[in-house]
């Protein structure tokens, strides 16, 4: 895992132990997001990756860690304008105000970024879209209710679980 | 907003290797009229191969088309399809092959639904797709290399997150079923399509996409996500096994293996694909880990052949599910309040055929080599490998120097021929990667393909010997797929008539699309006498409708039919698109493509009722495991019906005119007439037909 042991991070999505379920790579979850959110199917709209690894077919899924110091925040030009952070301390975008710099993207302490960028040739279409747990969905997180296979959760610790090396 | 394009992104991309130019044509050209996926491709091959062609010449088009379906998040979308001059099937025909993955998906947010590949490539060369932009490039770094190097290359090149198919060795060798392969080892297998890549000089394609795709439904995809499959919405755990296989291929597997379920396509709901964790490499010490669909159970032992119950294919609304939670263990509960519940569930045994003992590591070393050659592994397992045996034990070889002694349970002699075969070895090397249907007629077939093996034992009839032929070949040199002998063939003579028909009209083993589903209820009717059901033929005509859809919308082998949900289709094309689409209004449609299909079949490959009658029912008359064949009369009587019902003149198969005018092609019809392929129709002497006769 890429995170420094020195940070701490909010509650935040995590992929479980394939003990408990193994990830199909299906990337419903990607889909799901972008479906729920954008309304439509992009990989430069969706706020969780899938890491296919194509040859082992195991699997990595990442959302932003919800950083408890927000470092994309603070990169922000236009904190508290395009990017704001609410009453749970998470760090959600406005889009409309949203210029598309990048800068959070770049920001983000992992690799690769937890942040994606819509990719357009019209400036005014460039967005930075990020993981924030859904926040104003009643039911939560579109990622976690929609995976056909219920491998990815909330975490209840600040870490992801690691794959037994068993399966790596 | 009202200018947005839902479903389909469209543009077609027509890409001439010879003179390494792109043309974009839109796919308005096409669609709605002929849905997506395979249907546009019959139009595009109809409208542009010319009668003629070969599978390896330059003028042969590979197609290549997703669904409105795919990539908008619907279930099993993520299935597309490549059509052409199959140099796999005997003789040359056009044919098409399925195939999961991701790349569809990324080719639609490249901003492409699909492409044509036509002319050929100087050198070799790989194709580049960022965006709508495409890139002709030198393979010379991927040439040789096998599939998963050569995708691992081609995101090396290219940056992590590219999706590719390429093909291996065998497709660059013109292996005749050689397959085209994603990344997750999906193939386009059945066609033989890798080497018509191969004969193109294009290794491979990889594609970067950063568009969208747009739904027009969202709230009622989320309702057909919910619904399309029955979604598991389980945890799925790696889970450890003591054994592999089943029935007499049981193997106990030492310290145990490790399986877990993974999805074959972008975005689908369901997760088919057995993934076989730890396995043993054809390549390297290092453990691999390996995708497994039905088929490949096979590689690790084949002394039984696949057992059978009625609900594979014969179905009640109590008791329906996908045939791949059988693979994942994951069927539903029994409802055991069903009257026909101890029917449906009655196992019909396989054949015992002792083709090879189990081996593990043998059948693991043997998936790996058709993954990383890129070879079709239902005709290395199915038809090769039992080939070998049987010819072995029947002292056919003994004339033979593979340069090797020929033994199917030693792993270092399946290495040495799936090496000799690919790679054109030897003297026995360039034969054999003709594909087994022409191997075999070089070989002499009389001797070679139609010597009886002895070996083959029913468990329906204990101890009763049956005649089976050591090549396992049916019709349009493809091998046996559900009918009555070969590879799973214990399903009765009922079902293995569905079946034959439904290949006899077709150009490959259709059964991995086409796997004949009907009612419990229906099947009651027509078991006893099949040959006269128009039951049966409905039931036929409804799953090759179904077929074509499931290639044009798209949809999966898995998921359709549903037989207790016919309109599902209708209902994903229209969230997918927006456009309304009723059950009949989709079925014609269906109707539509096959008669394109037919066409192309009678126009480019001189397909009539002889050469197709005469292609399958010799295959039928080695017995079932019941003993049971079919006699031509009756045989001839179904092919009358089932013309009838389609609209077809019986005394030639090809479609009359009213046909194809009713369903909108009436300048196929005036093409086939100019060509004198155009039926008069006879009308019979009552007005009463074949089948309102059956039926009264």
């Amino acid at each position: 895992m890429e995170e420094k042991n020195t940070r701490t991070y909010g509650n935040h999505i995590v992929q479980y132990s394939p003990d408990y379920s193994f990830c199909a790579g299906c990337t419903s979850c990607e889909v799901v997001c972008t479906l729920t959110r954008d309304g439509l199917v992009s990989p430069c709209h969706n706020r969780i990756f899938v890491d296919r690894d194509n040859r082992s077919m195991i699997h990595t899924v990442f959302a932003c860690q919800q950083c408890a110091d927000h470092p994309c925040y603070v990169a922000c030009p236009k904190k508290d304008e395009a990017m704001k952070i609410d009453e749970n301390n998470i760090v959600y975008i406005v889009e409309e105000a949203c210029i598309g710099c990048s800068l959070c993207a770049k920001a983000c302490v992992f690799t690769p970024t937890r942040i994606n960028m819509v990719k357009s040739a019209d400036k005014a279409k460039r967005k930075a879209k990020k993981c924030d747990l859904c926040r104003t969905r009643p039911e939560g997180p579109a990622c976690v209710e929609w995976c056909p296979v219920r491998c990815i959760g909330l975490s209840d610790k600040s870490t992801a679980t690691p794959l037994p090396k068993e399966v790596k | 907003m009202e200018n947005k394009l839902y479903g389909y992104v469209g543009k077609i991309a027509r890409i001439n290797l010879s003179e390494q130019t792109v043309e974009s044509i839109p796919t308005s050209r096409y669609v709605p009229k002929y849905i997506g996926g395979r249907s546009v491709c019959n139009k595009i091959f109809w409208d542009e191969v010319r009668p003629g062609t070969k599978a390896f010449d330059p003028e042969n088009k590979l197609i290549y088309m997703t669904g409105p379906t795919t990539a908008t998040g619907i279930p099993t979308g993520g299935r597309t399809v490549f059509t052409g001059i199959s140099p796999n099937s005997w003789p040359e025909q056009y044919t098409w092959s399925g195939i999961g993955g991701w790349f569809g998906a990324e080719l639609k947010f490249a901003g492409y639904d699909g492409f044509i590949l036509e002319g050929k490539a100087e050198e070799p060369t790989y194709l580049y797709i960022e965006d709508d932009k495409i890139n002709f490039l030198p393979a010379a770094p991927l040439w040789g290399m096998l599939v998963h190097p050569a995708q691992k290359k081609l995101e090396e090149i290219h940056g992590k997150g590219v999706k590719s198919i390429v093909i291996g060795p065998a497709g660059e060798n013109l292996m005749r079923n050689a397959t085209i392969t994603t990344s997750n080892d999906n193939v386009a297998a059945k066609g033989g399509f890798g080497a018509v890549l191969g004969s193109k000089n294009l290794k491979a394609i990889t594609i970067r996409g950063t568009g969208a795709v747009y739904p027009a439904d969202i709230k009622k995809l989320f309702e057909l996500r919910k619904k399309m499959g029955e979604p598991y919405m389980r945890p799925s755990p790696v889970i450890r096994e003591e054994i592999h296989g089943m029935d007499q291929n049981t193997i106990p597997v030492e310290g145990g293996w490790l399986r877990g379920q993974v999805a074959c396509s972008h975005g689908c709901n369901q997760h088919c694909c057995r993934l076989m964790m730890n396995m043993k490499s054809a390549f390297s010490d290092e453990r691999i880990n390996q995708v497994e669909k039905c088929v490949g159970i096979f590689a690790y032992g084949f002394q039984q052949d696949c057992s059978w119950t009625p609900i594979m294919s014969f179905e009640t609304e109590q008791n329906h599910f996908l045939p791949c939670k059988m693979l994942s263990m994951e069927m539903p509960e029994i409802d055991m309040s069903d009257p026909y519940m101890p029917q449906l569930f009655e196992k019909v045994p396989g054949d015992t055929v002792n083709y090879w003992k189990p081996d593990f590591d043998k059948g693991s070393v043997m998936m790996d080599m058709c993954n990383e050659y890129g070879i079709d592994k239902w005709d290395v397992i199915v038809w090769f490998m039992t080939w070998l045996s049987m010819a072995k034990k029947e002292g056919l070889l003994d004339d033979l120097d593979f340069g090797m002694e020929v033994d199917v349970e030693n792993e270092e002699f399946v290495r040495y021929f799936l090496d000799m075969i690919t790679y054109r070895k030897g003297k026995y090397g360039p034969i054999f990667a003709e594909g087994m249907a022409r191997a075999i007629r070089t070989l002499g077939k009389e001797k070679f393909g139609d010597t009886i093996y002895k070996g083959r034992f029913s468990q329906v009839i204990p101890g009763k010997r049956l005649d089976i032929p050591v090549s396992l070949e049916t019709a349009w040199g493809h091998s046996y797929h559900w009918q009555g002998r070969g590879f799973e063939g214990s399903i009765p003579k009922a079902g293995w008539i569905a079946t034959s028909l439904e290949l006899m009209t077709s150009t490959r083993d259709c059964q991995t699309v086409e796997h004949h589903h009907q009612k419990f209820e229906e099947y009651l009717q027509f078991r006893e006498d099949p040959c006269h059901s128009p039951v049966l033929v409905e039931g036929v005509i409804m799953n090759q409708n179904k077929a074509e859809l499931k290639d044009s919308v798209t949809s999966c082998e898995w998921q359709s039919p549903d037989l207790f949900w016919p309109e599902m289709e209708a209902e994903a094309f229209t969230a997918a698109t927006g456009i309304p689409m009723t059950e009949g209004e989709l079925d014609e449609a269906a109707e539509r493509s096959r008669l394109l299909f037919r066409a192309i079949l009678m126009r480019n490959f001189g397909r009539d009722r002889d050469m197709e009658v005469n292609a399958v029912f010799p295959t039928m008359q080695y017995p079932d495991p019941w003993g049971e064949t079919v006699t031509w009369e009756d045989w001839n009587d179904l092919v009358d019906l089932y013309y009838e019902k389609r609209g077809w003149d019986i005394r030639t198969g090809w479609p009359t005119r009213k046909t194809f005018e009713r369903f909108g092609l009436k300048e196929v019809a005036d093409e086939l007439e100019s060509a004198g392929k155009l039926p008069v129709p006879v009308v019979q002497p009552d007005n009463v037909t074949k089948i309102d006769k059956m039926r009264n």
